[in-house]
């Protein structure tokens, strides 16, 4: 256990907090130091939200006491937790995207004049900025920012309004490996200069790099505090999880025909998205093909490309079966057997105002089973739902006629991956599949690869996690600036692939 | 230091965040929001001269005392449904149709060509001229989706536009080639009786009515079993998640919109033959218009567009009995329909947030 110390600069004491009958915290006591970066990790519905939650006055607490600077205090509302200068990060940006980054820091901060005010704040930020030491343009929109730099404005919005507190809510699950680095850079920096820094995460290695101290939550309940040396991984994934957890790479043995050949695909490099040039790469029957990579080097072009939903410029895709299937149509691709699990499941693979039903009969619907196009078989709708519910392990359906949107995030993508391995799939191109997933999830996921694998099916899995390319792949390519630039037999040399990532 | 809880109430009023409301809440707050409405302009009207008594009679009394009146306001009715409906296909897929007007102008323009150059036999003219009006309201709303689906032009405003020219082309042929040579009124010649809809044998209604709840239960089972009604749900909740589940977004969109257009034209086609017997300037009674706000209030659902259409024929024909007798502008029961929209709008907010009064 780490030394009590007095003097903390927030202390929150027995905070407790339920939902209807759901006890989200249940009697935390949490206390953040001066000056240092503090790691809260736990899983998918821990209750690392809910708490940080309530530190920012975004819920009231049933029961507890929170403190700063030693005296008790009282947060009825986000205004109050501003005031006393908690600032949070959260994971999903709350910028308005056609505003620059000077405008947005503008309406943030309540000041008495938008004009004669701006050249003061220019100058606010510009010394901010260099005193942490980035880099940051504040003056186009900052929609056409990347998302590192959209980042540094909603950290630089809540260091203008004063915070000496900053609660990152995932600060990483947008980030490349590269970007990530920089970014806690600055984070570090930011804690010498005496801001205290409450890093909520999944990412076990970077809240041991990274953090002064880490606390972990699990069921709503706050299990220890632990210094990062202290514990080796396992002890500390035994600490998230409750039982020993490790995954351990499972390489096929069992390679059928080539099924998915992709020749000379080109696309042109447009202003919102990476080209593509001379992709060249081909998958076997139980094979799962890794692409490793840096985020947005064309990943997200390629398995767009590949689901007929971006037009290429020139090149082939060739499905053993079916030969040439360049110039289908997604429907038509999808007949064929391909089937695909986006990045960004909210907004690609569910629609939140539909049912939990909806959202997974949709593909079976438009097969045509389920009823004729005279009327849909809602009997059959809810049943497989049902059914996929149970052998998926989906939590938090009450009733299958609720929104989606109520689903978290590892359950939601439960979801999308029943639903896509409904009918046996022949291919399956799976870009970062775990994301934002807790270890239970992930592993989910990963199990259901490949079994997918196992059944025959080619898989390619894009991830810009390079842990889970090398747990899952057995042949690696390396994807950089729209080129496959390397290919990989498992096992392969991390550094190798890695040197290849950024080279 | 050890009294709980910690948190102060802070006095005042107080948003909060409801859970999301169940669907019998939610009508009962739609109802809520209709009669607010109902009551406002209950007392606009009283404040502009009609007693409450005058009212109560004019709007509620005659209107279900009377048969003769009861078949005014369902003969008033057809319309609006098949406008609701026009307007309720096409925002399924949001594809915001504001274009009904026109489309209802160009159908009954197209149904008034065949009665007025008497093509075809007299015993399938009805026939003919049905056809004709909706291929009509399909050909006036072509451009516009085949401008959305190819060049991404903005719906609205495409559709919008397109009522003037075809108002202004229907002026044109009123006041044109097709005045009544009988009387030089700027109208088509009446239509032959067999060119007009059969009465069905009660009062003055006529057969549009049957077409109205025909067309109502067609549209019914679409939304509700057919699986393209399914696939108008998936893309009315997300349209990338249609896109990558494999639904062809354009060719829905130009379906609906044929089937929009359709009905509009449809519409167009009752207004002419159902209720005024030939082609008149009387579409800027708002038919398309009203269309729009009857699918709003209805959230696209057909047995409630049936619903509102008979709260808003009863408006028009109590509103034409104020005119003649309270000498009050016929504007007035546009005003009411306005304000019973606005209400209906406000209403989300009590959907979405609770009040909380702490003193």
């Amino acid at each position: 256990m780490v030394k009590i110390n007095q003097n903390y600069k927030i202390k929150m004491e027995k905070i407790t907090k339920s939902f209807g009958d759901f006890l989200a915290l249940d009697d935390v006591t949490f206390n953040l130091d001066f000056g240092e970066v503090h790691a809260l990790l736990g899983e998918n519905g821990a209750g690392k939200s809910s708490l940080m939650n309530v530190l920012s006055g975004i819920y009231a607490p049933d029961r507890g006491e929170i403190s700063i600077d030693g005296k008790v205090v009282n947060i009825n509302g986000p205004s109050d937790s501003k005031f006393l200068g908690v600032g949070m990060v959260h994971q999903h940006f709350r910028l308005v995207k056609s505003f620059s980054a000077l405008d947005n820091i503008a309406l943030s901060i309540n000041q008495a004049s938008y004009y004669t005010e701006k050249d003061n704040l220019r100058h606010k930020i510009l010394k901010k900025m260099d005193e942490i030491g980035f880099e940051l343009d504040l003056d186009n929109p900052v929609g056409l920012l990347s998302v590192a730099e959209q980042q540094r404005v909603e950290i630089l919005k809540v260091l203008i309004a004063g915070a000496s507190i900053i609660i990152l809510d995932e600060p990483t699950a947008v980030l490349t490996d590269e970007e990530s680095h920089g970014f806690f850079k600055i984070i570090r920096s930011l804690a010498r200069s005496g801001t205290s820094v409450v890093l909520v995460t999944h990412k076990l290695k970077e809240a041991k790099e990274f953090s002064d101290k880490i606390s972990v939550l699990r069921n709503g309940k706050m299990v220890d505090t632990v210094i990062p040396g202290e514990l080796d991984d396992e002890a500390l994934i035994n600490l998230i999880v409750g039982e020993v957890f490790k995954e351990k790479p499972q390489l096929s043995n069992n390679f059928g025909e080539e099924k998915l050949v992709i020749s000379d695909l080109n696309l042109h490099r447009t202003n919102h998205a990476m080209g593509l040039t001379n992709i060249n790469f081909k998958i076997r029957e139980g094979e799962i093909y890794g692409i490793a990579g840096v985020g947005g080097n064309g990943q997200a072009e390629l398995s767009t490309v590949l689901m007929g939903l971006t037009k290429l410029n020139s090149g082939s895709i060739k499905l053993a079966g079916y030969g040439d299937i360049t110039k289908f149509r997604t429907d038509q691709r999808r007949k064929c057997g391909l089937v695909y699990i986006p990045a960004d499941r909210q907004k690609y693979a569910l629609a939140g105002e539909l049912s939990v039903a909806d959202n997974y009969a949709v593909s079976a619907i438009l097969r045509g089973d389920l009823g004729s196009w005279m009327g849909v078989q809602k009997l059959g709708k809810q049943r497989s739902t049902s059914e996929a519910i149970q052998e998926f392990d989906i939590y938090g359906v009450q009733r299958l006629n609720q929104n989606a949107a109520l689903l978290s995030g590892g359950n939601a993508q439960k979801l999308v991956i029943a639903r896509e391995f409904s009918s046996k799939p022949s291919v399956v191109i799976a870009h970062s599949p775990s994301r934002g997933l807790d270890l239970k999830a992930a592993a989910f996921v990963h199990k259901q690869l490949l079994a997918a694998r196992d059944a025959g099916a080619a898989v390619l899995l894009l991830s810009e996690d390079l842990d889970e390319v090398m747990l899952l792949s057995d042949t690696i390519g390396v994807i950089n600036r729209g080129r496959i630039t390397a290919e990989f037999a498992s096992p392969a040399d991390r550094q190798k692939i890695g040197k290849a990532m950024v080279n | 230091m050890n009294s709980y809880p910690t948190i102060n109430k802070r006095k005042g009023v107080k948003l909060e965040l409801r859970d999301p409301m169940n669907f019998v809440n939610k009508f009962i707050v739609l109802i809520l929001s209709i009669f607010t409405g109902l009551f406002i302009s209950f007392i606009i009207l009283v404040l502009s001269g009609v007693s409450g008594s005058a009212l109560w009679k004019e709007f509620v009394v005659y209107i279900f005392t009377s048969e003769k009146n009861l078949s005014s306001v369902l003969i008033q009715a057809s319309p609006f449904v098949v406008a609701g409906l026009a307007a309720a296909v096409a925002f399924k897929a949001r594809f915001w149709n504001i274009g009904i007007e026109g489309q209802m102008i160009f159908g009954a323009i197209a149904a008034t060509y065949i009665a007025i150059n008497d093509i075809g036999p007299g015993s399938v003219r009805l026939l003919l001229m049905f056809t004709a009006a909706g291929l009509g309201g399909v050909f006036w709303i072509l451009l516009p989706a085949f401008l959305k689906i190819k060049l991404d032009v903005n719906e609205i405003i495409s559709t919008l536009l397109m009522n003037y020219i075809a108002f202004n082309f229907l002026l044109h042929l009123l006041y044109g080639s097709w005045r009544d040579p009988s009387t030089g009124f700027p109208n088509s010649e009446q239509y032959d009786v067999f060119e007009i809809l059969p009465l069905l044998g009660w009062q003055s209604l006529n057969f549009s009515s049957v077409i109205a709840v025909l067309l109502v239960v067609i549209i019914f089972w679409l939304f509700v079993s057919s699986r393209f009604g399914f696939v108008l749900n998936v893309l009315h909740a997300s349209s990338d998640m249609a896109k990558y589940m494999g639904i062809r977004v354009s060719l829905v969109i130009l379906i609906v919109t044929v089937v929009s257009g359709f009905l509009s034209g449809i519409c167009g086609f009752l207004v002419s033959s159902g209720i005024e017997s030939r082609m008149t300037q009387s579409f800027f009674l708002g038919f398309g218009f009203s269309g729009i706000l009857i699918s709003f209030l209805a959230r696209d659902n057909p047995i409630g567009i049936l619903v509102v259409s008979l709260l808003f024929a009863t408006l028009v024909i109590g509103g034409q009995s104020l005119q003649v007798f309270y000498q009050i502008p016929f504007a007035m029961v546009q005003l009411m329909q306005a304000i019973i929209v606005m209400c209906v709008a406000a209403s989300e907010f009590f959907i979405r947030y609770r009040l909380i009064f702490s003193f």
